[in-house]
């Protein structure tokens, strides 16, 4: 429904109206977020509150930089969050290739059984979690932070879904080329995935990346906490900075879209449909 | 001192010589959030006045720190000190984790029990011994608009309740323009705080005689329960829960005139500086109005030491240090915390500030709840009959019987003893489930080798995944199905030898439990609401992002995926503001139109439409992001080839896109459904499950009832019971895809 319809001007300006004000109700927050982290305390908590400061300070920041080892906690976050995207990532994709193209016994019920253990609610699975990996003496490790994480059912099941779109034929031809199966995988599969893979990456970055409970219960000393536990130790029980609350929020959201506007890039239109074609 | 340091010196410190001697020995200290950062202070001063000894100060959240210590009890990970809530010492006493303090305090008169206020000690004493040491108190006054109490006619704060609520009267009728509500006094729908102040002033107790006795002393209940009644029925305050009540509304409204009266701990005073220096002058804080006698609340943290301690004799010294009432005034002036040490209040800096008289008046008075273990789940309780009878639904006179029952259900858990058979079966079944498993799954192998090809290379590729899943995954699932047949709980995850089987009785009380009811129809409510919107409009915006004439498009897609990536604090925040029913947003824009106000969150059927919305809004861009991935993927040659066949735009979204992204619609449709039964997020946050349970989640209910009350045999069996029913309706979805792809293929 693209190149092959014609648009009319009318029609996109309508078009573009409607993605504007869209666009304008999603960001409000986050602009807000960035303007509250620059203004000072006493014009925070105004009735009609102001969008740009009055008076601009990057006190916030300061205060922030001084109050935490951000480096080190930033550090933390980056192993957490990287590590458990490739490996997931890689690990996933393999499975999700074995449940989509490959055939071995049990499939379906090997499947099913997965899609059923999905449904039980994080929260509850956390507890026993922690005493195994206190088991496996891994409390307080890089390990231990990512390991658990590794292999995620609701990944497994995208990018079989994916994957199960991809025609057989390609496969076959490669087959008959002799590709070995890991081949296949790592230079047919994973390229076709790219759209598919860079969302992978985007949730499960995102996800650890702003994860707190879990670092929080895993990390012992607080060198190893990572950003958002070492932040949410700048609340009082009561009290909260709004403003060095916020200048913390900003700063962890930009590696965030920084991630995402690099994997977005992947979604390439017409990747996928060239390779179909032949 | 030095007499005082000598005697007390580590006698391990003596035994062994060689390594002390090498290097000093240190103690790890946990404080909560801010604290933690500013104990470092006190702990450098310590580490002057002990060579010998280094404080290792770390800092624990305080939105987690209660998981923190329980986990760290449960995996024998525990500091040597640690700051604790004073609600908390009966769970960790109970747990046999804390040392009796009792043997160290022996000749050490500035930590003598007549030292502290007698409501802080309170709580540190279980069995006529000590656990704990005060560290600082915390106390509810009344702060109060000084300027328009004058003008209404008080320019001293009222004594008694009759005069309060009369003031209250005058200032609303003094304040009210037409078309804004205006009210004098926040208070908390459902608060137990407040419940039991008011009780204390009226006369009332609670548990007086124990957890055995009446739950409530004679009279003195209903009086308070129709005197607060009487805030929300003469419009005097707004029907607002605790949670709703953060500070930016409040203080907004603390200055503009619109609430001029609330109750609050001395956390405010600095929020009041910090935040609304231009309001200097124009308020005081007050001591609480009396019925019987002004009584208030006390909380706040006590210091303890873990029985788990190698260094238990510097810990001590530790305590003591912050005991002393010059260090006590130091704190005070580093975190603003009130120092529990009655010496300290003496110290020129506290006594001559008039803002601080009230708390110092209503710390000689306060007092605190009853130490009793279930101390959570029997406040949640309090809590929740307060709303009822604020908003009507239970009578003032049925409240007690209502408590009552209750309470005592509460209260009167059958003590199970463990059978060894259990223990046999729970042990071996963690093993030998997942062996039938495998056992099962190969004998059915040959049978599907017969029929299909089988390529042996699958088993490589699944080993990472299915090694982690069977290790973090299966193996926690099947514990926790072990554990929905017994009576788990605190206790028993730190012991045990105290966890019995209780068979189907944690299913059975289930559907006993109205709450469960309630949050299972609240859960398919969001569910039957919140997956078409979300699905629809993240297709539709996925398809407009799909536009080959679109530019921008980065950044249209990062504009869409904002919500998901904005911390829910933030998001949290703006939302409050949007839905306040005095300056929101939303109900600005609704006067355009020429219609009332409304209460987007406090109204019982509101409230739920309007945290689907919120969560629509924070959620859509996910899925718009996966359907955006899958459009990529379609060949634009089947486009080209039906609209050569003369197929319109709405014939090419029927005839390809839509059968092109099935699979895709399969997995965000079962993707989706299982995220909104598994709501959670928005009404942890928003609403806390109020008003009168009209948002209860069965996840939210599921995680109060685990971490919380820590009746995690109870929250296993909910949780078991959210996945039969999504279980059935995934069966159900596959079914209907089945017949789809049958029908398509």
């Amino acid at each position: 429904m693209n190149s092959v319809n014609r648009v009319g001007p009318a029609q996109k300006i309508a078009f573009y109206a409607f993605l504007f004000v869209s666009v304008t109700l999603t960001l409000f927050p986050f602009i807000w977020m960035l303007s509250t982290s620059v203004k000072g305390s006493d014009e925070i908590f105004t009735r009609t509150p102001t969008v740009i400061p009055r008076h601009w300070t990057w006190q916030h920041y300061r205060d922030l930089f001084s109050a935490l080892d951000m480096a080190r906690h930033l550090f933390n976050s980056v192993v957490y969050a990287v590590g458990t995207t490739v490996f997931s990532v890689l690990f996933n994709a393999m499975s999700g290739y074995a449940f989509a193209k490959l055939r071995f016994p049990g499939r379906e019920k090997l499947f099913t059984l997965l899609l059923v253990t999905m449904m039980v609610p994080g929260q509850v699975t956390m507890m026993p979690v922690f005493m195994i990996l206190k088991h496996l003496h891994l409390l307080n490790t890089y390990t231990g932070l990512i390991l658990p994480g590794t292999a995620a059912v609701f990944a497994i099941f995208m990018l079989r879904q994916f994957m199960m779109e991809i025609p057989e034929e390609i496969l076959e031809a490669a087959r008959v080329d002799g590709c070995s199966e890991a081949m296949i995988f790592f230079k047919i599969m994973l390229p076709l995935c790219r759209p598919i893979i860079a969302t992978l990456v985007i949730f499960t970055f995102i996800g650890s990346w702003n994860e707190f409970l879990w670092p929080l219960i895993i990390m012992l000393r607080e060198d190893r906490y990572t950003l958002p536990v070492a932040l949410a130790n700048l609340n009082g029980q009561y009290f909260t900075d709004w403003g060095l609350l916020m200048a913390g929020a900003v700063i962890v959201v930009i590696p965030a879209i920084a991630v995402f506007l690099m994997a977005q890039k992947h979604y390439i239109q017409g990747i996928a449909a060239g390779s179909v074609k032949e | 001192m030095s007499l005082v340091a000598a005697l007390t010196l580590p006698p391990e410190a003596s035994a062994a010589p060689s390594e002390t001697a090498a290097k000093p020995s240190s103690i790890v200290v946990w404080a909560m959030g801010m604290e933690g950062t500013l104990m470092r202070r006190m702990a450098s001063r310590f580490e002057a006045e002990n060579p010998g000894i280094k404080v290792v100060v770390q800092a624990i959240p305080w939105d987690a720190a209660h998981e923190k210590l329980v986990t760290a009890v449960v995996a024998d990970i525990t500091p040597d000190v640690t700051q604790m809530g004073t609600t908390w010492m009966p769970e960790f006493q109970n747990m046999g984790v804390l040392e009796p303090l009792d043997a160290y305090a022996v000749g050490a008169p500035d930590v003598a029990p007549d030292r502290f206020f007698s409501g802080a000690l309170t709580p540190t004493l279980f069995g006529g011994r000590r656990y704990g040491v005060p560290w600082y108190v915390d106390t509810r006054v009344v702060y109060y608009r000084k300027d328009l109490a004058a003008a209404a006619g008080y320019p001293v704060f009222p004594k008694t309740w009759e005069k309060f609520h009369s003031l209250c009267v005058e200032l609303v009728r003094r304040n009210s323009r037409p078309g804004q509500p205006t009210f004098a006094f926040t208070l908390p729908i459902n608060d137990w705080q407040f419940l039991l102040m008011f009780l204390w002033q009226n006369g009332g107790e609670i548990l007086p005689a124990g957890p055995d006795g009446d739950v409530f002393g004679p009279g003195a209940l209903e009086g308070t329960l129709s005197y607060l009644k009487s805030f929300f029925d003469d419009n005097l305050s707004p029907r607002e829960a605790n949670r709703n009540n953060s500070s930016i509304n409040l203080l907004n409204l603390f200055e503009s005139g619109y609430l001029p009266i609330f109750v609050s701990g001395p956390t405010l005073l600095s929020e009041l500086q910090h935040y609304k220096p231009q309001l200097a002058g124009k308020w005081a804080t007050a001591a609480l109005p009396a019925s019987k006698a002004s009584v208030s609340f006390v909380g706040g943290s006590d210091l303890v030491v873990f029985k788990n301690s190698r260094r238990k004799p510097e810990a001590w010294r530790f305590i003591r240090f912050l005991s002393r009432p010059e260090n006590q005034v130091l704190w005070y002036g580093i975190s603003k915390d009130l120092p529990a040490v009655k010496a300290a209040w003496n110290d020129p800096v506290l006594a001559s500030d008039p803002l601080l008289a009230p708390f110092k008046t209503h710390l000689e008075n306060a007092k605190s709840p009853p130490p009793i273990l279930a101390w959570e789940e029997v406040a949640e309780v309090l809590s929740r009959v307060m709303e009822e009878v604020m908003y009507g639904r239970t009578p003032v006179d049925q409240a007690r019987a209502r408590y009552t029952a209750q309470i005592r259900r509460i209260l009167a858990k059958p003590a199970a003893k463990q059978s060894a058979t259990f223990r046999f079966l729970a042990t071996t079944g963690l093993f030998v489930l997942p062996l039938l498993f495998l056992v099962y799954y190969f004998l059915g192998g040959p049978k599907a080798k017969a029929t299909g090809k089988y390529q042996p290379v699958a088993f490589w590729f699944l080993l990472p995944s299915l090694s982690v899943l069977s290790v973090f995954l299966f193996l926690p699932v099947i514990a926790t199905f072990i554990a929905s047949l017994t009576n788990l709980n605190l206790y028993g995850l730190n012991d045990l030898s105290r966890v019995a089987y209780v068979g189907i009785e944690n299913y059975a009380r289930l559907f006993r439990d109205p709450v469960f009811l309630v949050s299972l129809r609240n859960t398919m409510l969001f569910a039957t609401l919140g997956v078409p919107l979300n699905i629809a409009l993240s297709l539709c915006m996925a398809l407009a992002l799909n536009r080959e004439f679109l530019r921008w498009k980065a950044f249209f897609r990062i504009a869409y995926f904002i919500p998901v990536i904005t911390t829910m604090v933030a998001v949290a925040m703006i939302w409050r503001w949007l839905y306040n029913p005095v300056y929101g947003l939303f109900n600005i824009a609704l006067a355009k139109f020429g219609i009332g106000p409304r209460d987007w969150l406090t109204n019982p059927r509101l409230a739920l439409p309007s945290l689907v919305l919120m969560a629509l809004w924070k959620g859509f861009g996910y899925n718009t992001i996966i359907f955006f991935a899958a459009l990529q993927s379609i060949p634009k040659s089947l486009y080209e080839s039906v609209a050569i066949d003369g197929a319109g735009v709405w014939q090419q979204f029927r005839y390809v896109t839509l059968p092109m992204l099935r699979r895709t619609m399969f997995f965000v449709v079962i993707m989706t459904t299982i995220g909104y039964l598994q709501f959670f997020a928005e009404p942890y946050i928003m609403t806390a499950g109020g008003p009168l349970y009209a948002t209860m989640s069965v996840v939210l209910w599921m995680y109060l009832q685990g971490f919380k009350f820590y009746n995690l045999g109870y929250a296993s069996a909910m949780s078991y019971v959210l996945f039969s029913i999504i279980f059935m309706l995934t069966l159900f979805q596959r079914k209907m895809h089945d017949r789809f792809e049958g029908a398509a293929g």
